[in-house]
Order: C-alpha cells, then sequence, then structure tokens
C-alpha cells in the first residue's frame, strides 16, 4: 500500500506529522524545561538543573489547598458525568424513547458551542434559581461539559456491540434488571472508563466555567497557575504544570493496565 | 391426546399497518424437530420471535409446555433460543457463558451447576476451550457455544435461528450432522429456522413452509420434496419445473400436451381433463438422442458443465425447462433431442384458470 503513494505526497504527509508531533509535545518538553530550571525566572532552554521548584510548589498553601479542591471536583465530576452519562447513552442506544435525534444532538451540544456561552448561562440560572455561587454550582457547570463525552465513548463501545446481547440474555431467563446489571454495564464499561478518563480531565483543566461559576473562597489549580502566571509569574507555574501532565499520564497507563487501552480507544 | 409442547393458535402480526404473519397454527410435538422454511421477509425470524416473547402477538395465543405465554416476557419462558449472530457475552468465558442461563434461571446448586455445563461442554467438544474468551475462538467453535449455552438449560423448546447462515460450507455441512446428534441425545423439542430447503430437509422431522406470513405447506421432507401441493411449493423445494398444460384423457391414460403433437404420458387417473400445471423436478428429466423410439421432440438451449451434473436448459415448443442430468451421455446446445419424463414422477397441481 505504501508503494501506491507518490513520493511528494509521502514527504508531505512525513513533514506533517513532524509538524503536529513539534506543536503537541513541543509545549510539553518547554513546560517539563522550564520545571527543572535552578534559576529565578521563566526562560527556555532552563539555567542549570534543580527541583527547587517542586519543592516549591509542594510546600506552598495556595498550590496544594487549589490541588486539593481540583483533585475533589474532578474526583466528583468524574462519578456524576459517568453514572449519567452511561444512563444517557444506554436509553439513547435503545432507541426507544420519542426524539431521541433531537435529544442527542440536544446532550452532545457542549461538545460544540463554546464553554464562555455555557459559563455564561449557566452562572446566569444558577443565580437566578439558586443563588450565591458555591462549590456545587462549579460540580454542575463542570458535570454539564463532561457527560457528553462520557454519552459520546459509552455510545461508540455499545454501537460496536451486538446488538443481539440484551434479548438473548432475556431469553436465557435474565429479567431487564439483571440484563442491565450482567450484559449491558459490563459491555459499557470500557467506553464508561475512557469518558470517566475524559471526564475528570476536562474538569481537571477547566478555566473558564471555573472562572464564572467558583465563588471567590474556591481556588481550583488552573486559576492558581493562571493568577499565580498574571500576578508574579515564576517557575513554580511549570512546576505545577509538569505535574499535572504526570497525574494525566500516570492515569492513562492505569487505564491502559486496567483494561487495555485498545478498547478504550474503541 | 399427547400435550404438544409447543401450540401457536391462530398468531397474527401486524409492524404499525403492515401485517407480517396472517394466522399461523401449529402444534408441536414434544421432541419433535421442525424446520421453519420460506423465502426472504415470509417471517420465520418473527414467528420464532414470537415463540420466544421477544415480540408481541397481536392476535391469537402461544402456549408453551401447558403454560399459555402469550404474554410472558422471554424470562418467564421455558425456552432457549441460538441467534443467527450468536450473540455470546463478551466479557465472560466460555465456561461462563455456558453458566449464565442456569445461574440466572437458578437451577440447581453451584456444583450441580458445574457438572452440567461440563457434560454440555464435553458434549460440543468445547471442553479444552471452556477458559477462553467469545473472540478467541473461530465462528464455528462460537456456534457450538451458543449450542451448548441454549442445551443446558434443558428447555422446553429450542429455537434457532439461521445458526449455521455463517458458516461455510464445509463446516455448515458438519454442523448439521452435530446438530442431529444433539438432538438425539437431547431429546429437545426444537424450531429451526432456515431459508435453504437443504438444510430444513435434512434435518427435520418435519417442515413447515411459509410464504408471505402464512404456511403454505407442512409435512415430513419426503413429503414435501416429492409431493409439492402448490407450485409455491414446487418451485420453492428445489428448482422444480413448472409447465402450464393442456390435460388431455384420449385413450384412457391421460397425457399433458405441451403444443400439438408433443404430450408427456401421465399416471392413470391423475388429473381430469383442461388446462393444468404440471411439475417434474430437474433430476427426472431423462434426455434421449433425437432418433430415440419414445419422447417429445426437444431442443438443448444451453449446457452447462458443474462438475459432478450437468445442468441443460431445454425447449420444448414454447416451454422452458430444466434438466440435471449425469455426465454420462453429452449433447451440446442447439442440439435436437427427445425427453421422456417418467409418467410418476410428473404431478399435477392445480388448475390453471384459463
Ligand atoms: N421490527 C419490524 N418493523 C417493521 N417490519 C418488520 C420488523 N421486523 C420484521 N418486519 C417485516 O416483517 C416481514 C418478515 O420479516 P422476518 O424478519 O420475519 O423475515 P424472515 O423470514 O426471517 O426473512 P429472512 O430470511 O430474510 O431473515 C418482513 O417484510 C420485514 O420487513
Ligand atoms: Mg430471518
Amino acid at each position: 500500500m505504501v508503494e501506491a503513494v507518490p513520493t511528494g505526497v509521502r514527504a508531505a504527509a512525513v513533514i506533517f506529522m513532524l509538524l503536529v508531533l513539534a506543536f503537541v509535545l513541543g509545549p510539553l518538553v518547554v513546560v517539563a524545561g522550564v520545571s527543572f530550571t535552578a534559576g529565578d525566572y521563566v526562560t527556555f532552554p532552563p539555567e542549570g538543573l534543580s527541583l527547587r521548584w517542586y519543592r516549591a510548589v509542594l510546600s506552598a498553601d495556595v498550590y496544594t489547598h487549589s490541588a486539593i479542591t481540583s483533585l475533589r471536583l474532578a474526583a466528583l465530576v468524574t462519578l456524576a458525568a459517568t453514572v449519567i452519562g452511561t444512563g444517557v447513552a444506554v436509553a439513547l442506544h435503545r432507541r426507544r424513547i420519542p426524539g431521541t435525534g433531537f435529544l442527542s444532538a440536544l446532550v452532545l451540544s457542549p461538545l460544540v458551542l463554546p464553554t464562555i456561552v455555557f459559563a455564561l448561562g449557566l452562572l446566569m440560572l444558577w443565580s437566578s434559581v439558586v443563588g450565591r455561587t458555591s462549590f456545587y454550582s462549579l460540580w454542575l457547570g463542570h458535570t454539564v461539559i463532561a457527560v457528553p463525552y462520557v454519552i459520546r465513548t459509552t455510545l461508540a463501545v455499545l454501537a460496536t456491540s451486538d446488538p443481539f446481547l440484551e434479548e438473548a440474555a432475556r431469553t436465557m431467563g435474565a429479567g431487564p434488571w439483571r440484563t442491565l446489571f450482567h450484559v449491558t454495564l459490563p459491555q459499557c464499561l470500557p467506553g464508561i472508563a475512557a469518558g470517566g478518563f475524559f471526564a475528570f480531565n476536562i474538569s481537571f483543566d477547566e478555566a473558564i466555567l471555573s472562572l464564572f461559576l467558583r465563588s471567590p473562597d474556591i481556588m481550583t489549580l488552573p486559576i492558581q497557575i493562571y493568577t499565580q502566571l498574571e500576578f508574579s509569574p515564576d517557575p513554580s507555574i511549570a512546576a505545577a504544570s509538569a505535574l499535572m501532565i504526570a497525574l494525566t499520564i500516570f492515569l492513562i497507563v492505569a487505564i491502559d493496565r486496567l483494561l487495555g487501552i485498545q478498547r478504550v480507544a474503541a | 391426546m399427547t400435550m404438544a409442547a409447543v401450540e401457536l393458535n391462530c398468531v397474527t402480526k401486524s409492524f404499525g399497518d403492515v401485517q407480517v404473519i396472517k394466522g399461523v397454527s401449529l402444534a408441536i410435538r414434544k421432541g419433535e424437530f421442525v424446520s421453519l422454511l420460506g423465502p426472504s421477509g415470509c417471517g420465520k425470524t418473527t414467528l420464532l420471535r414470537m415463540i420466544a416473547g421477544l415480540e408481541k402477538v397481536t392476535t391469537g395465543s402461544i402456549i408453551i409446555g401447558g403454560t399459555n405465554s402469550t404474554r410472558l416476557p422471554p424470562e418467564r419462558r421455558d425456552i432457549a433460543m441460538v441467534f443467527q449472530s450468536y450473540a455470546l457475552l463478551p466479557h465472560l468465558t466460555v465456561r461462563e457463558n455456558v453458566m449464565f442461563p442456569l445461574r440466572m434461571r437458578r437451577l440447581g446448586r453451584k456444583d450441580e451447576q458445574q457438572r452440567r455445563v461440563d457434560e454440555v461442554l464435553e458434549m460440543v467438544q468445547l471442553g479444552h476451550l471452556a477458559n477462553r474468551r467469545p473472540r478467541e475462538l473461530s465462528g464455528g467453535q462460537q456456534q457450538r457455544v451458543a449450542v451448548a449455552r441454549a442445551v443446558v438449560s434443558r428447555p422446553q423448546v429450542l429455537l434457532l435461528d439461521e445458526p449455521l447462515s455463517n458458516l461455510d460450507a464445509r463446516l455448515r455441512e458438519s454442523m448439521q450432522e452435530e446438530l442431529i446428534q444433539l438432538h438425539r441425545q437431547t431429546g429437545l423439542t426444537t424450531v429451526f429456522v432456515t431459508h435453504d430447503q437443504e438444510e430444513a430437509l435434512s434435518l427435520s422431522d418435519r417442515v413447515v413452509l411459509l410464504n408471505e406470513g402464512r404456511i403454505e405447506q407442512e409435512g415430513a421432507p419426503t413429503d414435501l420434496y416429492s409431493a409439492p401441493a402448490t407450485p409455491f411449493s414446487a418451485s420453492f423445494m428445489g428448482s422444480s419445473n413448472l409447465l402450464d398444460v393442456q390435460i388431455e384423457a384420449a385413450k384412457g391414460a391421460p397425457c399433458a400436451t405441451l403444443a400439438p403433437g408433443s404430450a408427456l404420458p401421465l399416471e392413470p387417473g391423475c388429473a381430469a381433463a383442461g388446462p393444468a400445471t404440471i411439475t417434474f423436478r430437474q433430476e427426472d428429466v431423462q434426455l434421449l438422442p433425437a432418433d430415440a423410439e419414445e419422447g417429445i421432440l426437444a431442443t438443448v438451449e444451453t449446457r452447462l458443465f458443474l462438475g459432478s451434473r450437468i445442468r441443460y436448459v431445454i425447449t420444448a415448443g414454447a416451454h422452458r425447462f430444466r434438466c440435471l442430468a449425469s455426465p454420462g451421455h453429452s449433447f451440446a446446445a442447439g442440439q435436437a433431442i427427445r425427453v421422456r419424463i417418467p409418467p410418476g414422477r410428473i404431478r399435477v397441481i392445480g388448475r390453471t384458470l384459463a
């Protein structure tokens, strides 16, 4: 197959791929590089090597507190988004409810609408219905934008599964509920895991929604990094970012170990 | 009268305004192997799914093992089903798949269940693959797991929807033999859906031929094969030839006149004079040289070599029909020949309206 591709096209493809790699990996390399600097300023390449900014980040309350807030928020968002997203995906997949097409467009809309529109709308809605913003408004906002990812990944897994599995379970003596727990949900598991991973990451690094929906006493890690960058930029922001990257990589490896990345990527 | 294992009483099914099953009544004896045969879209799957409870019955009733099951959900019917796609649970091993119906139906203690599963896996020769997952099996092996999983709970009736259609020709043949064997061993009442007439004939005690949501004809395989009652049955039961002819009862024995001076003799007393349709199988047509003493004059239109047989398309006057001959004697396309059909092999089915 490769032989059939003209040399020019092949060269262009290689160059294009290198460019993509450069733009994807470049920022990560720079952040990681800066985070190990021994100097006082954000410079690349770093001046000398040290772990002093990691030490600074891990001992600074502003970072550890905001990190704990972000982790707690991301965990709760992951929980809510996977439960809601899985339920919606299973319902949409069965196509038993009228207006399935419209409903799927609606629940997937946060994927395509600008986050800022959502943030503003949710803020206004929350203020008029509930009142002051809080950790809960943050939880709600993050969940709303995370749910579509769970729906998408779960629907993708369901689409490739045998449509007769549930009926087969019924003919084997399993009622509707036991079919759900013994057949449908185990089917969805790779999709739920992938969706949960997306949900966690989206919540963990979401800044726009957080800015709109948090109350002044709540600080998430992305906002902390942004504030630090704006008011007193130093290499600690690079170290904090590098730690976020490390957490993401850890999650990917963990999911791969537990479920196999091919199944999740399906 | 012994009680039927499955009884369908005037069952109909409509999807919206379209009626796809138009009143089917059928009693299946305990231990009987019944095939539902018919062309694509005639309603075989729909009928089977209604027995399983996966499709609601519009009117009529379904009795399974003496229990009126018309309104029961599938899990409360004493049935098992093998799906065309096998529908094995991909997250479970072969053993867990076969165990599933026993677990769900809470049949027997854990160790009894284990023993039953081992027994059934041995029966389909899959004991050594018990710990594999379905995706690690070949199509034929998956098929066996599906069958094992269906028979393990010893259901009142075993339902199979074209279970062999995804297998290649050779595997299909050996699976047919295994199914017969399995049926003999388990004695399970079986309803087998297929659109392959050979498969239906070779497997079943009784063939039910469906046409557009109705039973066209039912009976033992040999009856259906040798005595199709309608033109549809005749043509569906394997490329039989159908000819519109004039029956004449000139000097005692009747004959079927294809054209003036060209008549096929029939068995005495098989039909009254007048227009009618006759049918005969293509392997019953005998081809003779043009100078033979008997037979009607005809011409070879095409000749198709099939390996063990040769298929000819023959024209006689305005009529065309097919013939399947052994390669012993050979005629070329365009050659004039004579055709003989043993009178006992020709069936007169229904009168054509003149
Ligand atoms: N869910 C449905 N909604 C509407 N029409 C349906 C539905 N299921 C089946 N039909 C129609 O009912 C008729 C019978 O379908 P069925 O699947 O029973 O045929 P079949 O004999 O099994 O055919 P095949 O050999 O192709 O599997 C067809 O005309 C089909 O279009
Ligand atoms: Mg079918």
